[in-house]
């Protein structure tokens, strides 16, 4: 298997609706990267194309829609999809095609436009649900995390203003991030206690938003990074698992398919100790809640105690295990697959010195970034090192 | 090549389009909208469990080899890839494995009377082994984790052969385990 | 009934019947808006020639997908909304596959002046000519009822 690094990466700006196409946004992103690794359309070799379902875009078979703007004409070319997974899927699928020795450079471009499905992409989300067993019941997607949320809160008996806490510090993590949909210099946990309860205990700014968006990536082969930097940025683990459908024959509290992506990443990347080994993570936050139930599922602290961590300061940008550095899906936005640009794109910039505002103190040198997505279900983790 | 410390991204491209620009019409934009029709094969065990509940039952399944008895039935047990035995007939009790209290109805339209739902953990399976439905007769301050509940069915005549053969499940004081 | 028990009665499998309910938006896009708008107040269309290659791209695109360049605002250019029927076909059923009251002529249209090409019908009852390398101009809706769609297209002929 050959080393990997990462020598570019871009990012569109994420917002409720955007008035390109997904074949514009995808342009925009992969021209970004493109910039930043300082490369052109012919030295890529192969593409990997991440984008969540079709009912989104609501161009059926997207994938192939959106290969122009993704610099993949003419060239070998898929599209993988798991859900919220994909963000960090995409990534390790770019990661295959150059670990296993087909391609030299691989470029991964994310894409979603969430705003085509009108009025809301609560629409599309209904048809997550069962056809049988749980349509028939006319469920909301919130009511799902609401219910995973009130199981988490109630076997560890946390606050909710332990949770809101983590809203508060990623919107603001996020003010000065170009692509932001939802920065906040000035939010407080009270804002987030007042605001609007859509299914109890979740509440308005407990949720993450619908966006449009694009994020792009760029892998090479170790053996061909010494033309584009000095100071590469490698993979040093991948690892992903899926638990099953029946997501009501589970105990919600705990992911333990984050658990196994994650055992299986830090196997390959050499981590035993994760809170001492892992210098700051990116993990999936498109509820409060779940930064904390992913920072568990990823072995970074034990079971119920991320709030208290978080309570602590730990997690902050200056904190000892920074936790979306970025801001997260919170503060940047959710387009399902391009979140990309705030999780493995946020580790390249923060391991190669270049995140500007958002850079965390210090020498990181290993970073983990994780996705997670459909129903309480796929997790999908990679680990970045400086060197 | 010189090394580039710059801040990365310098810069978002993209056009925010604000609700106002959709709805004045300042930009071109197509509309669709798609028609497309389902009908969703049940297979064996589903078409058992919906008959199930038309005459007012609860069915679940066995595994033997995980010593498990699984409801919603299926035909295989995800866990040991094996085919399961054995319909077992269920008790129409449980508990509140989780709930959540929704001020959304299922348009997503606001409503003042929450809707209470959440998860069944049947007697008779394993622990964490149930199915989504609807609580009633409970207010939301009633509601908890743990709470023993007990099914209500519509009248015979109104069933289906469909979740919703159960209107919803109500506190249960009663019986043992 | 699982893999161990035989299925002894056909009938007995239901099926549940539903839909898939979703309206969509789709934003033209940064190029497809300049062309849409422009199709809004004039008779012609607007196509983009890429720097690097030459080609002049119609529908106009903001990027040429081979060379990966950007193209500038200079390089929007004016053409008729004319061309010759490079491939055509007699369509007998519609989207849903129910037999049309009268088939209609489709056909490939390469723009004039562009190396690009647009799909439309063709306005004619002739189903036995052959329409291969016809000359045809678009026949648009008048400008008061445009509203930057396709559909301002009415027909060629």
């Amino acid at each position: 298997m050959k080393e990997v690094a990462v020598i570019g990466a871009g990012m569109t700006l994420f917002r409720r609706h955007l008035k390109e196409t997904g074949k514009e946004l995808s342009f925009l992103a992969t021209k970004m990267a493109m910039e930043d690794a300082g490369i052109q359309k012919d030295d890529i070799d192969m593409v990997v194309m991440g984008s969540a379902p079709d009912a989104f875009d609501g161009i059926h078979m997207k994938g192939e829609n959106l290969l122009d703007g993704a610099a993949a004409t003419n060239k070998p070319y898929v599209r993988v999809f798991n859900g919220g997974g994909t963000g960090v899927f995409a990534p390790i699928a770019g990661w295959w095609h150059v670990a296993s020795g087909v391609a030299d450079v691989c470029l991964v471009v994310c894409e979603e436009k969430m705003g085509n499905c009108y009025p809301h992409p609560q629409t599309a989300f209904r048809h997550i649900w069962d056809p049988i067993l749980d349509r028939p019941l006319n469920p909301n997607l919130v009511w799902l995390f609401a219910m995973e949320m009130n199981r988490y809160m109630t076997v560890h008996n946390i606050k909710k203003e332990d949770i809101a806490l983590v809203s508060v510090k990623n919107k603001r993590n996020a003010v000065g991030h170009p692509s932001a949909q939802l920065a906040d210099p000035n939010i407080t946990v009270e804002d987030v206690l007042n605001s609007e309860v859509m299914a109890w205990p979740v509440q308005r700014l407990d949720i993450s938003p619908p966006s449009d968006g694009a994020a792009a990536l760029i892998f090479c082969n170790k053996d061909v990074v010494h033309k584009f930097t000095d100071d590469p940025i490698y993979v040093a683990g991948t690892g992903w698992s899926i638990d099953s459908t029946m997501w009501t024959n589970r105990d919600l509290y705990f992911p333990r398919y984050v658990a196994q992506a994650a055992k299986m990443a830090y196997k390959k990347a050499g981590i035993l100790n994760p809170p001492k080994d892992i210098d700051f993570a990116e993990p999936y936050d498109p509820f409060d809640y779940k930064e904390l139930h992913h920072m568990e599922g990823l072995l970074l602290c034990k079971k119920g105690e991320a709030p208290i961590l978080t309570r602590e300061g730990v997690t902050q940008r200056d904190g000892d295990l920074p936790i979306c550095p970025s801001g997260g899906l919170l503060g940047v936005g959710n387009p399902i697959a391009a979140t990309m640009g705030q999780k493995v794109c946020e580790l390249y910039w923060q391991l190669a010195g270049k995140a500007g505002k958002r850079q965390i103190p210090g020498d990181p040198r290993v970073g983990v970034g994780q996705a997670w997505g459909d129903i309480m279900q796929m997790a999908t983790v990679m680990v970045l090192r400086r060197g | 090549m010189e090394e580039k410390k710059k801040d990365w991204p310098p810069y978002a491209p993209g056009t925010h389009l604000r609700e106002s620009d959709i709805r004045d019409k300042k930009i071109t934009y197509t509309w669709w909208e798609p028609e497309v029709q389902y009908a969703w094969s049940l297979g064996p065990a589903m078409s058992k469990f919906l008959k199930g509940l038309k005459e007012g039952k609860i069915y679940g399944i066995h595994c033997k080899r995980c010593k498990r008895i699984i409801t919603p039935p299926r035909m295989f047990c995800e866990y040991c890839y094996g085919p399961t035995e054995e319909w077992v007939d269920l008790p129409d009790t449980g508990i509140i494995e989780t709930f959540s209290i929704s001020y959304l109805d299922p348009d997503a339209r606001r409503i003042e009377d929450p809707i209470l739902v959440g998860v069944v953990d049947l007697d008779g399976t394993p622990p964490h082994h149930g199915f989504m439905h609807y609580f009633g007769e409970m207010t939301k301050d009633e509601i908890k984790i743990g709470m023993k509940v007990k099914a209500v069915w519509k009248p015979e005549n109104e069933r289906e052969g469909s979740i919703t053969d159960i209107k919803y499940f109500k506190p249960y004081k009663g019986g043992g385990d | 009934m699982t893999f161990t028990e035989k299925q002894t009665d056909p009938t007995s499998e239901m099926h549940w019947l539903g839909d898939m309910q979703a309206d969509y938006f789709y934003p033209n896009g940064i190029a497809g808006d300049k062309f849409f708008k422009h199709l809004k107040e004039n008779d012609s269309f607007l196509a983009t020639k890429c720097k690097k290659c030459s080609k002049v791209l119609f529908p106009a695109r903001l990027y040429c997908e081979d060379c990966f360049t950007e193209i500038p605002g200079e390089n929007w250019i004016e053409v008729p909304a004319s061309g010759k029927i490079r491939l055509f076909t007699i369509a007998k059923l519609d989207a849903h596959g129910e037999k049309m009251k009268e088939p209609k002529i489709m056909a490939l249209i390469d723009i004039e002046k562009t190396n690009g090409s647009i799909l439309g019908v063709i306005n004619s009852n002739d189903y036995e000519k052959d329409f291969s390398g016809v000359q045809v101009q678009a026949v648009l809706r008048p400008k008061a009822n445009r509203e930057g769609t396709l559909k301002d297209i009415l027909y060629w002929e």
